[in-house]
């Protein structure tokens, strides 16, 4: 509500406001983000949560077979999907992420034995939750890359990103991330 | 003298019996306030404390809370009598599924209920609500007569729960809305949130000793009541809930803001039924779904 | 006292004009089933035929959430951005008497040992239009705590009072501020006849009769100087299930806790809303926690509000407004408290 009160304060003021707050957006993407805006082209941003033993392993086996993916994807590396708190996808979001991947081992493969089936349930329920809240889903992909499956990794990078673009930015989160919490906040 | 002054003597008689057996340390019931239309949470520790209670159509607070760690002034006592709707003996059942209690120390004092008053609903506490002024739970109550109880109180009555279309009439219309009209409809809610975490407080199911929202190492939640703060919570909220939740509307009557919280949660439990095949409140030996996994879980979301 | 009078479609031609002239302006907006101080963008929006607003309007002078600096990490130092202090000019309509009271009992607070710039600045901004109250209930008590439902002078800088022909209002204007607005639009203000005056006295006449709550407050502060443990404190709070939904709303709760949202570069520095009755609100990073069960908790709502702030500035920080007891998902009353307490220090207890 109060950020309603102030919303013809923050039209104006949007532009002056927008450097101190950038960090919200994820300072170490701005560079890349003004580079692509002076190309005129918007990139995705997006980024895998990935398990340690099966996809990471997908992942490298992609890189070690010189195979080629689109290069927007950002790769971080967990235990397990087991270990993937639906805050973690929350934060994605909010830091800028436009699209996002969970990706683990296959069903019957987890090196914790059921790690990858509890996060199946968790994320089953929170995509839906998420879906209802009005993120589209296919900015919130899931897959089953095991370590031989190098191929499989580099279509699905390719796939979602391509899913991304054409969705485009994630406004929703994005317009958020950079509202100033109140009233107004001018630098120096 | 009408239905409820009898069920409200019975109650009162009851507690003050157990009491003065010493069959248990204190009982939860609600007692009058000065406040027109409400009820409060009592607790009676003596037979005579016992003569303040009542039951009526007002007494809408779900006492199972103080079941709860989250309430241990009360909760660490010996051996507890409660009176419960059978929304309340839901949560009940919901506490004990989760090992939040020890089922053989608390006694239930089960009620029939004929539906509660609503939340803007008009009742002078005397007679049944008229139809309009129920509170929307009770339109789809399937629990009149409580499923577990120690004693009963009142006359078995059969439910007749509305259909499940109009129950989840709300939440289809939104599923059907576009994401960006689906973002904005809750966007126009979540704006109001003013982060008083009522709605948690006063969730029996809501016992953590530590929120989520409080833990500051690392700092998930934005604990600041903006547009990503107040988004975060309320999702977090509701999917900790999943699976769990047995509808008792608490939260969204607590809401100050009036935020609807219970579509967030209804549409989980709906989910949850779907996918995994429990609803919480009805067994409580069934398993916490999100706790557990059957290896034919649907894989159709997973590439 | 400046004394005018202003019909509906006068006021509604004040509010346009404010809007028009880049104010800020505030009224009581349906949202749902309650009403909530929201700014308007014009007249239509703002409803004043309604009784009390979910959330008192402190909002506007101590937002619940307020950045008071940023800061980048470069390398080896810290850059601070300071927040710009400079606030829009608001006007708030329709405040009840108990809101409009608020911020004069706040005002010695944050000016106590550190005078807040937050708070000043934008209470030199804002101007208050409080109204005559036409509905109440069983909640109402400001009668109680030295207010009244009618009263022109416990802070608004323009008090408006329905005449009984239902269109014009009385205006009172007991601030500067208050005789500034009048003289910023002199056409809309119509001088007020003796006969005004007389009905504006019986409309407040009316008013006072809606409070049927009344407490007897004169025992209060000595009975909680000596009852700091006492059997009450557990007896009535123990429901308290410890939500923020009584201080967020009251119009004189202000403790605020500072908070930074932030990321390895930087982030901002806030001041957010925080509550006695939120099990953390003492907690020590020892993992101690002086007030560790809820009644002691609660005991520091009351005894903050009916003793300490009297020991300190010689205010009692309550308006009456009854919105906690409104609210509170477990009616936890505090008249309710503030009864038995009164019965407890007459009986000598």
């Amino acid at each position: 509500m109060k950020k309603y009160f102030f919303k013809s304060v923050q039209i104006s003021v949007f532009r002056v406001i927008r450097v101190p707050y950038l960090w919200l957006k994820n300072m170490s993407e701005q560079s890349e983000n003004k580079k692509n805006e002076s190309n005129g082209e918007w990139e995705p941003k997006i980024i895998a949560f990935v398990c340690n033993w099966c996809t990471y392993v997908g992942a490298d086996m992609a890189g070690t077979g010189r195979m080629k993916y689109q290069a927007n994807v950002r790769i971080i590396k967990v235990p397990c999907t087991g270990r993937i708190d639906p805050l973690f996808l929350m934060r994605a979001f909010e830091r800028g992420a436009d699209g996002i991947l969970v990706s683990g081992c296959h069903p019957g493969d987890c090196h914790y034995n059921a790690g990858n089936y509890h996060a199946r349930r968790r994320f089953a329920a929170f995509r839906k939750l998420i879906e209802f809240i009005g993120i589209d889903l296919r900015r919130l992909q899931f897959s089953w890359v095991s370590a031989a499956e190098g191929k499989k990794f580099v279509t699905i990078i390719n796939e979602v990103t391509d899913a991304i673009r054409a969705l485009g930015p994630c406004k929703e989160y994005q317009s958020m991330a950079l509202e100033p919490p109140k009233d107004k906040v001018m630098p120096e | 003298m009408s239905e409820y002054d009898n069920i409200s003597n019975e109650i009162r008689e009851l507690a003050a019996k157990l009491l003065a057996r010493g069959e248990v340390d204190v009982v939860i019931g609600y007692k009058p306030t000065a406040l027109p239309g409400r009820t409060q949470p009592a607790f009676a520790y003596k037979p005579e404390d016992a003569r303040e209670f009542v039951f009526n159509p007002l007494c809408v607070s779900g006492l199972p809370l103080y079941l709860t760690k989250a309430k241990p002034e009360i909760s660490a006592k010996d051996r507890i009598a409660i009176v419960a709707k059978g929304c309340d003996v839901k949560n009940i059942v919901a506490l004990q599924r989760e090992n939040q209690i020890r089922r053989e120390k608390i006694k239930v004092i089960g009620v029939v209920c004929k539906g509660v008053v609503g939340k803007y609903g008009r009742c002078d506490g005397k007679t049944e609500p008229k139809p309009e002024d129920l509170d929307e739970k009770c339109r789809y109550c399937d629990v009149n007569t409580p499923r577990d109880y120690d004693y009963l109180i009142g006359e078995k009555i059969e439910s007749s729960p509305q259909s499940k279309e109009k129950e989840f009439e709300e939440i289809n219309r939104i599923e059907k809305l576009s994401p960006r009209e689906r973002w904005k409809f809750w966007e126009e809610h979540f704006k109001r949130c003013i982060k008083c975490y009522a709605c948690s407080k006063v969730c029996p199911l809501c016992y953590c000793n530590r929120c989520i929202v409080d833990k500051t190492m690392p700092r998930w939640i934005d604990p600041s009541s903006h547009a990503r703060g107040n988004l975060a919570w309320n999702i977090i909220r509701a999917q900790h809930l999943a699976g769990r939740c047995t509808g008792c509307g608490e939260c969204e009557r607590s809401c100050p803001m009036d935020i609807p919280l219970m579509l967030l949660n209804k549409k989980l439990e709906r989910e949850s039924e779907e996918l995994f095949g429990y609803r919480s409140g009805y067994n409580p030996h069934d398993p916490i779904p999100l706790a557990v996994f059957r290896e034919e879980d649907d894989d159709e979301f997973v590439r | 006292m400046e004394t005018k009078i202003i019909n509906k479609q006068d006021l509604a031609k004040l509010i346009d004009g404010l809007i028009s002239a880049g104010a800020r302006t505030v009224a009581p907006v349906k949202v749902g089933q309650m009403h909530l101080f929201q700014e308007v963008r014009s007249p239509a929006e703002a409803v004043f035929d309604y009784f009390l607003a979910r959330r008192s309007p402190k909002e506007f002078l101590f937002p619940q959430t307020e950045p008071i600096f940023s800061y980048t990490r470069q390398k080896d130092s810290v850059k601070i951005h300071p927040v710009d202090m400079a606030f829009p000019r608001t006007v708030v309509f329709g405040l009840r008497p108990c809101d409009a009271a608020g911020p004069g009992i706040l005002d010695a607070l944050f000016a106590w040992d550190y005078e807040d710039k937050f708070w000043f600045n934008r209470r030199e901004q804002t101007a208050f239009v409080s109204m005559t109250c036409a509905q109440a209930d069983h909640a109402c008590f400001c009668s109680s705590v030295g207010l009244s439902p009618d009263a022109a002078d416990t802070g608004a800088d323009l008090h408006l009072t329905l005449l009984d022909d239902g269109q014009r209002y009385f205006v009172e204007a007991p601030t500067g501020k208050g005789k500034k607005l009048v003289s910023e639009f002199p056409s809309l203000f119509k001088p007020a006849t003796d006969s005004d005056a007389a009905a504006r006295g019986s409309a407040g006449e009316k008013a006072k009769g809606l409070i049927t709550r009344k407490l007897d407050l004169s025992n209060v502060k000595q009975w909680l100087g000596s009852h700091f443990t006492d059997e009450l404190w557990e007896r009535l709070s123990a429901k308290c299930i410890g939500c923020g939904a009584c201080a967020f709303e009251c119009p004189t709760c202000h403790c605020f806790d500072f908070q930074d949202e932030a990321t390895p570069e930087g982030g901002v520095r806030c001041k957010n809303w925080d509550s006695c009755c939120i099990d953390n609100f003492t907690l020590h990073a020892s993992g101690h926690n002086p007030r560790n069960i809820q009644h002691k908790r609660y005991r520091q709502r009351i005894m903050h509000k009916f003793k300490y702030y009297i020991d300190k500035f010689g205010k009692t920080l309550c308006t009456g407004c009854g919105r906690c007891s409104r609210q509170c998902p477990v009616t936890l009353d505090i008249a309710e408290v503030l009864e038995n307490i009164a019965a407890k220090a007459a009986s000598g207890s």
